[in-house]
């Protein structure tokens, strides 16, 4: 059953995109966030580390950009930048997923983390740079902070409802590749 | 199997890296032209929004609906007393209209007595919330009347009661509206009824800061604050809230309008505003109107009572000229 549905990337393209555009759709409910009120997590950052440190080939750099890009367009941030550093965070991972396959949950758990915060300052020392106004680091860092409490989270929703784990020795694709 | 997955990596692998790295310096490059000429990157958002978000109608609405429904329902178990506590309420109201009702005939007298045009452009166009931008660091919602209905950068929103914001994005059928609490959000108020005008600066908290205040003790919490018109970007007037002490011991403005629920907007239409170019002119008395306008004096002049009959704008401005042949009139009389 698990090689049927392994079988498609496509489709996990599509899984991606449906989750991107469902946490969209859920931020945009008119529901009243008050200012003032603590920042959420945010959830696509997790999404994004899961895949990329479980199955990197699922998440495809074209649609990472894709996603992200729409999500700074409609979220009004400043379009591109947070496009950018995520996704240069994510190839980071990508390019290491040699070491990510060895290490211990608690081990990646930390390594994200440090990504995110990472992430979180390159953002900030770029709105510091090109003079643009910005909320309090306080307040910026609640929200990375809510996101790394989250990662668990997302990884273990991840592992029950779309069977995302990290690929096992000798695994083979559908071509019979080892992955 | 090993040696036949690794050699085409060994080609795509750089190529790749040369991909990415571009796609990189695009999306940053895009942010740099958004630094640069904002205005330009900012109008093809507009359009994105005002493309992508109309369609997602039929989603939101429900889910919005239901989201209001359970909060209703919540309050079903506090019904009762919140009736109880109604009715009171009511019956103070009651009291409020009468004085009220009273206090509005008045001002309708002492308008007519004094001949006040209200501004007929003061009209208004009334939208309702589409989205939300959902981030704690953007105060700004989304509503359904755009360049279609009219709309103009700029002009002020209110709910039914208070100032909400200011249109800032307006795409062909839909409009965004900076909240008084975003960051961006800088709006010249007055403080009634000392009269001390300040800032109304939004911090990203519920409770948005008065800045620039010339004497901050003659401002006390409980103090209405209204929009002072200065700097041509508002009508004057227009309530905001009341001054409260913030915990930082900061004066701050507790907003009127019902923030917690923006349901419908009103979209003033504000002035097409008139920039002053020149230092100004040499100060002359007005021109005496010549025709019509010369009978539109006269009859001013014999009119013994002000304000009954409808006053035409010609008799307005030819009123200083014709000062003296009302005070013979008056002696004549």
């Amino acid at each position: 059953m698990a090689e049927g549905i392994r079988g498609s990337v496509w489709m996990y393209h599509g899984l991606f995109l449906a989750i991107a555009l469902g946490l969209l759709f859920f931020r945009l409910l008119p529901l009243g966030s008050m200012a003032g009120d603590w920042p959420g997590p945010d959830i696509l950052l997790c999404v994004v580390f899961a895949w990329v440190t479980r199955r990197p080939d699922w998440l495809p750099v074209w649609l990472l950009a894709a996603v992200l890009l729409t999500e700074d367009m409609i979220m009004m941030r400043p379009p591109g930048l947070w496009t950018a550093i995520v996704i240069i965070a994510a190839e980071f991972v990508r390019a290491r997923v040699a070491l990510t396959r060895e290490l211990a949950f608690v081990a990646e758990w930390a390594l994200v983390a440090g990504l995110m915060v990472a992430c979180l300052l390159v953002y900030r020392a770029v709105f510091t740079v090109t003079f643009l106004p910005q909320p309090g680091f306080g307040f910026a860092l609640l929200q990375t902070l809510w996101s790394i409490l989250c990662y668990p989270l997302v990884v273990g929703i991840s592992r029950l409802a779309f069977d995302l784990r990290k690929p096992m020795t000798g695994e083979v694709d559908r071509f019979g590749r080892p992955l | 199997m090993a040696r036949l997955r690794s050699e085409p990596e060994e080609f795509s692998r750089p190529l790749r890296r040369v991909l990415v790295g571009l796609l990189v310096l695009v999306l940053l490059g895009l942010f740099l032209l958004w630094r640069i000429d904002s205005p330009r990157v900012e109008r093809f958002r507009a359009a994105l929004v005002d493309r992508a978000l109309p369609s997602m109608d039929w989603a939101l609405v429900p889910v919005t609906q239901a989201a209001g429904m359970i909060d209703q329902f919540q309050s079903y178990s506090s019904l009762y007393a919140q009736n109880q506590e109604l009715r009171r309420e009511l019956q103070q109201m009651k009291a409020w209209k009468e004085a009220a009702l009273q206090l509005e005939q008045k001002n309708a007298r002492l308008l007519d007595l004094n001949q006040v045009r209200l501004d007929p452009k003061l009209t208004h166009v009334t939208g309702q919330v589409l989205a939300d931008s959902g981030s704690p660091f953007r105060q700004s919602v989304l509503i359904n009347v755009g360049a279609r209905d009219g709309i103009l950068d700029g002009w002020a929103t209110m709910d039914g009661i208070g100032l909400v914001g200011r249109i800032s994005g307006v795409g062909e059928r839909t409009a965004r509206v900076i909240l008084l609490t975003d960051t961006n959000s800088r709006i010249p108020v007055t403080v009634q009824p000392s009269g001390q005008k300040a800032l109304l600066s939004g911090d990203n908290s519920a409770l948005p800061p008065l800045e620039f205040l010339e004497k901050a003790d003659e401002v006390r919490p409980g103090d209405r604050v209204v929009s002072s018109g200065d700097g041509g970007m508002f009508p004057a007037g227009l309530l905001v809230g009341q001054v409260v002490m913030g915990t930082d011991r900061r004066l701050r403005v507790a907003l009127s309008a019902d923030y917690q629920r923006l349901e419908f907007l009103r979209v003033l239409r504000s002035h097409t505003l008139v920039p002053i170019t020149d230092a100004g002119a040499l100060i002359a008395p007005p021109l005496l109107p010549d025709g019509p306008d010369t009978d539109a004096a006269l009859d001013v002049g014999s009119q013994p009572t002000r304000g009954a009959a409808e006053p035409s704008p010609n008799a307005a401005t030819a009123e200083p000229n014709a000062d003296p042949s009302t005070e013979t009139d008056a002696g004549d009389g």
